[in-house]
């Protein structure tokens, strides 16, 4: 699916005075999927730093419906819309906003039930990987080895891979995407929207406080994540596994750029031993050996 | 309208089908689970025009209807126990959005210990959630309060949520006759659906974001003057629904006196064991004491005015609860004391976690409160000493 300059360009989604931080990827990534998604749409808002961007009620820096919700329960609530709208014979599709805690761990269980249920809704799980709105802790979705306010020493455990968990749900579109490249993101946010049931797409967001980066590096860092091949981009329709363009050279590992140019920008990261690197670079091996097993058939999901 | 012999499930599930509701949200728990077996009955028969979500937690269920409610549609759901429990944080947040929203509680005992059988506990942890709570004595009450709690709560001077409790088992489980309205009837009073926020891309709104204090705080405050507003818009309603839909059973007053006007004495409870509390009034008044009893409908709204009018000139008033406030005594009682602080009340929390209590219970129970006899024990029975913890040990 291509995406025409004229597709995006309508009425700004996302309007001045945002109380977003400086560089925040979550702003960029909001005013992409917004303007990629056009007018039927309707957000559902789980905790995070999205229910303080939108700035203080009564007034919103969003341009469109938006409905707050609790942590775990934005899946049920879109659900329920979804088959309100169907009821009223509007066609929405209810996009839900969370982040990697909300998506990852408390609000899972709604998550993985909407998917079992194919309910009609959009899923874009934000993912600066920590709970970057109650102060830096670590999530699920916390990389080995990163330094957080709940892990000091480093994260001891791997990243919950959650695209995959998805794609085990059978639903009939999960993707990836990182807002260091915006075009892909907003191409795989307009295919998710046309198909009916439940998409989900997670979208690598590297947040420069949590991450501890100079703001204007927001896409940069997001680039070196997919460069490194430390985040993929594939797109999974159908049962069928494709590799998105930018990500295809990490197929082959001689073509990956070397993880530590990822690492030494972050201050998440500053100073960590080799031994961490080297769990890294397994993480990102064994990941990629699971994505082309599917890529190539051998395993089906 | 037709009568027929059905259970107060039964009946719950008809009140949600005559009110055209368009979005169920249903996850099971005894002893509700039939509502909403019916329910998926109904809709698999075509017999009823909406969606059911099979939601895989209550709350799930609760934020399934909540955000089908935003989006413009009547809703329902239906839990009781843990489930209610588990619902909590949902069930404030709809209140706080001034979503009107409609969920029956089959009460149930809360854990641990597991234990299925009928108290109250369940359904008053929620007394202060902005919710309008009324509480049903029969499987018709059930039946007729759904349908109004669905006109109350979307009437524009209420705009909250209401959850009608009845008791699990006793009116879950037993068949009685009900009169069943017809669809007319209930189409001649329930008009379709209004609520203050919709989610509509025409009119964009956002729902529940960050709000200063000040403002928090008048939406609190404007929570509080609606649950006071509501008790005239539920005398209204209850009257129209006298008038439009059955004959049977008095919905003019939030809560119900029997033979109080000349009473010395009264009791005070809430829900089924009310109508044997009843029986015992008969008893006694044949015996020559002049007893009333005065049934709560509504914990909340609290009739204030009406309580202090019934009930403000009694010599004693014995208040019966099927919940309890621990280390204060049963919720009914502490809201009848804080209303009538100079009238002798006395407080028996009896029938926890299912424990029988029939007509002979209360009424000796009564004739001991009015012979002057009732110890300061709270508990009926009272047999504390009975439950033994292990030895203590320290843990190294
Ligand atoms: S903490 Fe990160 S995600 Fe949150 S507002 Fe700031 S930059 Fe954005």
């Amino acid at each position: 699916m291509s995406l025409g300059i004229r597709d995006i360009l309508n009425k700004p989604r996302l309007l001045p005075g945002t109380s977003a931080c400086p560089g925040c990827p979550e702003n960029i990534a909001l005013k992409s999927i917004s303007m990629a998604l056009g007018e039927n749409a309707v957000f559902i808002v789980v905790a995070g730093c999205s229910s303080i961007i939108q700035g203080m009620g009564p007034k919103s820096t969003y341009n469109y419906p938006v409905l707050n919700i609790a942590f775990a329960a934005g899946p049920a609530a879109a659900a329920g819309m979804a088959k309100a709208f169907k009821m009223r014979n509007k066609d929405i599709k209810p996009v839900v906003w969370a982040g990697d805690g909300g998506t990852a761990d408390i609000g899972f269980a709604s998550l993985s039930g909407a998917a079992e249920r194919n309910d009609n809704i959009l899923y874009i799980c934000v993912d600066n990987e920590a709970y970057m709105n109650t102060g830096g802790h670590r999530s699920g979705s916390t990389p080995f080895g990163a330094r957080t306010a709940s892990t000091p020493g480093g994260k001891k455990e791997n990243k919950k891979d959650l695209p995959l968990i998805m794609m085990a749900h059978h639903i009939p579109y999960v993707a990836t995407a990182s807002v260091g490249y915006l075009h892909d993101l907003m191409e795989k946010v307009k295919k998710a929207r046309s198909i009916e049931g439940f998409t989900y797409i997670q979208v690598l967001t590297p947040d420069p406080y949590g991450w501890m980066f100079d703001p204007s590096k927001t896409a940069e860092v997001g680039k070196l994540a997919v460069q490194t091949c430390y985040w993929p981009l594939i797109e999974y329709e159908n049962g069928k596994l494709t590799i998105s363009q930018e990500s295809m050279h990490c197929l082959d590992k001689r073509t990956r750029k070397p993880i530590e140019e990822f690492l030494k920008i972050q201050g998440r990261y500053k100073g960590v031993s080799q031994e961490v690197v080297k769990g890294l670079e397994e993480y990102i091996e064994k990941m990629w050996e699971r994505i082309k097993s599917i890529y190539e058939g051998k395993v089906i999901l | 309208m037709i009568s027929k012999v059905i259970s107060g499930n039964e009946a719950v599930a008809l009140g949600v089908k005559l009110s055209r509701v368009k979005v169920i949200a249903i996850y099971p728990i005894t002893p509700q689970t039939y509502i909403i077996e019916e329910l998926a009955a109904m809709r698999d028969k075509g017999e009823l025009d909406a969606e059911v979500i099979r939601v895989e937690s209550e709350h799930s269920a609760m934020a399934a209807v909540y955000g089908a409610a935003s989006a413009g549609v009547r809703v329902y759901t239906a839990t009781a126990s843990q489930g209610l429990l588990y619902m909590h944080e949902m069930i404030w947040w709809v209140a706080g959005s001034r979503i009107p929203i409609v969920m029956t509680v089959g009460t149930r005992a809360v854990g641990a210990p597991w234990n299925i059988w009928n108290e109250h506990t369940d359904f008053m942890s929620e007394r202060d959630s902005g919710w309008l709570m009324a509480f049903a004595s029969t499987p018709q009450e059930a039946l007729d309060l759904t349908i109004q709690a669905f006109k109350i709560s979307e009437d524009e001077r209420v705009f909250l949520p209401m959850m009608v409790g009845m008791d699990g088992f006793i009116l879950s489980h037993t068949k009685t006759r009900v009169y069943i309205p017809s669809q007319e009837e209930v189409d001649s009073f329930l008009p379709s659906r209004k609520q203050p926020y919709v989610l509509d891309p025409e009119d964009p709104v956002d729902i529940g974001n960050m709000f200063q204090p000040i403002d928090y705080m008048k939406l609190r405050h404007s929570m509080h003057l609606a649950i006071l507003n509501s008790k005239e818009v539920i005398r209204e309603i209850g009257k129209e629904y006298e008038k439009k839909v059955v004959p049977v059973g008095s919905y003019s007053s939030l809560n119900e006196s029997y033979k109080l006007d000349d009473a010395e004495y009264a009791i005070v409870s809430m829900g089924a064991w009310s109508l044997d509390a009843m029986q015992v009034v008969d008893e006694l008044r044949n015996m020559g004491v002049k007893i009333g009893l005065y049934r709560i409908r509504y914990i909340r709204p609290w009739d204030e005015e009406d309580i202090k009018r019934k009930l403000g000139d009694k010599d004693g008033i014995l208040v019966f609860d099927r919940s309890v406030s621990f280390g204060r005594g049963g919720h009914l009682y502490l809201e009848l004391k804080a209303t009538l602080p100079d009238v002798n009340i006395k407080g028996i929390v009896t029938g926890l976690g299912g424990v029988a209590i029939g007509k002979d219970v209360i009424s000796s129970l009564t004739r001991k409160f009015i012979e002057g006899k009732t110890s300061d024990e709270w508990f009926y029975p009272s047999e504390v000493e009975k439950v033994e913890l292990r030895n203590p040990r320290y843990i190294k």
